[in-house]
């Protein structure tokens, strides 16, 4: 049943517009790290400084958290919207089975754009580079992080009819604006838990990084975040009523 | 089969039932309300197999209680079941059940054949395919099946979503308004099909707000108004119950106010106004009064050049219906 429902999830998703555009947002690191390639004669530790950048700050706070809104927002979402959430519910179908399966598709979406973003911006920058350990560094922790954002979106999308302007002010107000300045805002910050996860995973020296959450407590908040998501999804699809619409 | 009608809105049985068993789709005392708006009224009766529609003007409540039926949305009080079963809540319930809703939601991305295939595999049913082809072929889509559903006509997507519901050949089918953006040929299909399965043991249940329909399908018919229970019982008692309720006749006659004089003094008649040219006749006796009028008017040596009620709105119907529940009248057959 999972990879049913995740199989039309991902059909039903991955051809809208949308898809097109998170593409070409993925594609601007990667843009901008082949101008830098390009035109920059880097001294030093630059090569380390720029991919840094726009790893940590670009893709892990905006192009991720952007993208997994998107996608995230519908999954489940545009079943809703939509109506077709009724071929479902009116299934003898256990309800944890169906939010796994739309977390599945979502994530795989999310995934990989994130992976073209890092892996293309990484590779270009730091090819032959001893500081290219970075990049997996990265695609591990975007892993844990795309499946964290998928998950708050999906509930997102459960619990309010207007989840993407909701999610847009969770990324921008609260992730992007607030963690600059209350430093306990990335305890609840899922992009503060990839980074964090990603400096604990390489040896490379991010000194952007510094002040970020440890390996340590950034993996068990993401743990966290995910169960608890995940078990109010489930709760919400198990309680979720059909109203009459036409 | 039980023929009781009435404009109670508590307990007409809408079907008999065997000694002491449950009925396939049962209500007792079911309310629905959201915030301060009541949509479901304390509404009880019980449903068997055959056909039993669901008759009632847009807003009355009919989507609303299919929804309950369906177990799609909780009853704010009361009970609703499914053989047996509550409704709500109780995912299990829809092996043997289905449920076709009115919104024109269908997977676009989808073939019609993938669609119902996707269904069947979600039933987890042992041959997806064979029941996918002979859910296919009961709404005769074969021709479409492997064209996407996003480009289907209205008809087309009421019926590959009816394929879709009964690819697991349930025992109970609800429909909501199912005959919306169909054709007329593709109509008499689909009440040939939900004939079909009512001669075979099934029980389906559809709502409309269109009496034309009611009279080729509803065996049974539960007229809802205003989130209540207006009448129940067969097509032939529902109809007579709208037939014998006073009625206004607008008349014109070469002589109207000599016609109006000539039927006074008639029993079926319970009042005349003249107003300019325009004549308004009120009776209480549909039947008697069209079989009258025109030997009176012969008698009288006037000729009638139109003689037409002035209510025949199904809105004027069901407001009369309303106005009886209210006033909780009793009987009416």
């Amino acid at each position: 049943m999972i990879p049913l429902i995740a199989g039309v999830t991902l059909r039903q998703v991955g051809r809208q517009r949308r898809m097109t555009m998170l593409i070409l947002l993925g594609l601007v690191p990667v843009l901008i790290s082949l101008l830098f390639r390009l035109t920059v004669e880097p001294i030093g530790n630059d090569y380390i400084q720029f991919s840094t950048g726009i790893l940590a700050t670009f893709v892990v706070p905006l192009v991720l958290p952007l993208t997994a809104l998107l996608i995230g927002t519908s999954v489940l979402g545009q079943d809703i919207e939509e109506g077709t959430v009724a071929y479902l519910l009116a299934k003898p179908l256990a309800r944890w089975k169906v939010i796994v399966a739309k977390v599945i598709a979502g994530w795989c979406l999310t995934y990989a754009v994130v992976l073209l973003s890092i892996v293309g911006s990484g590779g270009i920058v730091l090819f032959g580079e001893d500081a290219i350990s970075m990049v997996p560094a990265f695609v591990i922790a975007s892993a844990g992080g795309s499946l964290a954002y998928i998950v708050v979106f999906v509930a997102l999308s459960l619990r309010f009819s207007r989840s993407l302007i909701i999610g847009l002010a969770y990324v921008f107000v609260w992730e992007a604006l607030l963690a600059q300045f209350i430093s306990g805002v990335r305890f609840l910050s899922v992009s503060a838990y990839t980074v964090g996860i990603a400096d604990g995973l390489t040896d490379v020296e991010m000194e952007i990084l510094d002040g970020t959450l440890a390996f340590a407590p950034a993996i068990i908040l993401l743990v966290v975040l995910v169960a608890v998501g995940t078990w109010y999804s489930v709760r919400a699809l198990t309680r979720y009523q059909i109203a009459e619409r036409v | 089969m039980t023929t009781e009608t009435s404009t109670t809105d508590r307990t007409p049985e809408a079907t008999s039932r065997p000694n002491g068993a449950a009925p396939v789709i049962g209500l007792a005392e079911v309310s629905k309300w959201y915030g301060n708006v009541v949509a479901v009224n304390d509404v009880s009766f019980d449903i068997g197999p055959g056909i039993t529609g669901l008759l009632g003007p847009n807003g009355a409540g009919k989507s609303t209680l299919l929804h309950m039926m369906g177990g799609l949305l909780r009853a704010s009080s009361g009970a609703v079941s499914i053989l047996g079963e509550p409704a709500a809540g109780n995912p299990e319930v829809y092996r043997k059940l289905g449920i076709v809703l009115e919104r024109e939601a269908v997977y676009g991305s989808l073939s019609g054949w993938d669609f119902v295939r996707m269904n069947a595999k979600l039933h987890g049913l042992a041959d997806p395919d064979a029941a996918t082809r002979r859910a296919i072929e009961q709404v005769d889509m074969g021709h479409a099946q492997d064209r996407l559903t996003g480009g289907y006509s209205k008809g087309m997507k009421q019926r590959i979503k009816i394929a879709a519901a009964i690819v697991h050949d349930p025992q109970v089918l609800i429909l909501d308004e199912p005959f919306n953006g169909a054709d007329p040929r593709q109509r008499l299909h689909m009440i040939d099909m939900l004939r079909a399965m009512a001669r075979a043991g099934r029980t389906v249940v559809f709502s409309s707000h269109i009496l034309e329909e009611m009279e080729r399908l509803g065996d049974r018919v539960l007229v809802i108004v205003s989130g209540r229970l207006a009448a129940s019982g067969d097509f032939r008692a529902i109809r007579r119950l709208m037939v014998d309720r006073p009625h206004t006749f607008l008349v014109d006659s070469t002589d109207n106010r000599r016609f109006a004089q000539a039927l006074v003094g008639d029993a079926a008649v319970t009042g005349v106004e003249l107003e300019g040219d325009r004549l308004m006749v009120r009776t209480n006796d549909y039947t008697r009064f069209t079989l009258e009028a025109p030997r009176i008017a012969q008698g009288a040596g006037i000729t009638v050049r139109e003689l037409a009620p002035s209510d025949e709105s199904l809105e004027s119907v069901f407001e009369y219906l309303v106005a009886g529940v209210r006033g909780g009248a009793g009987e009416a057959s």
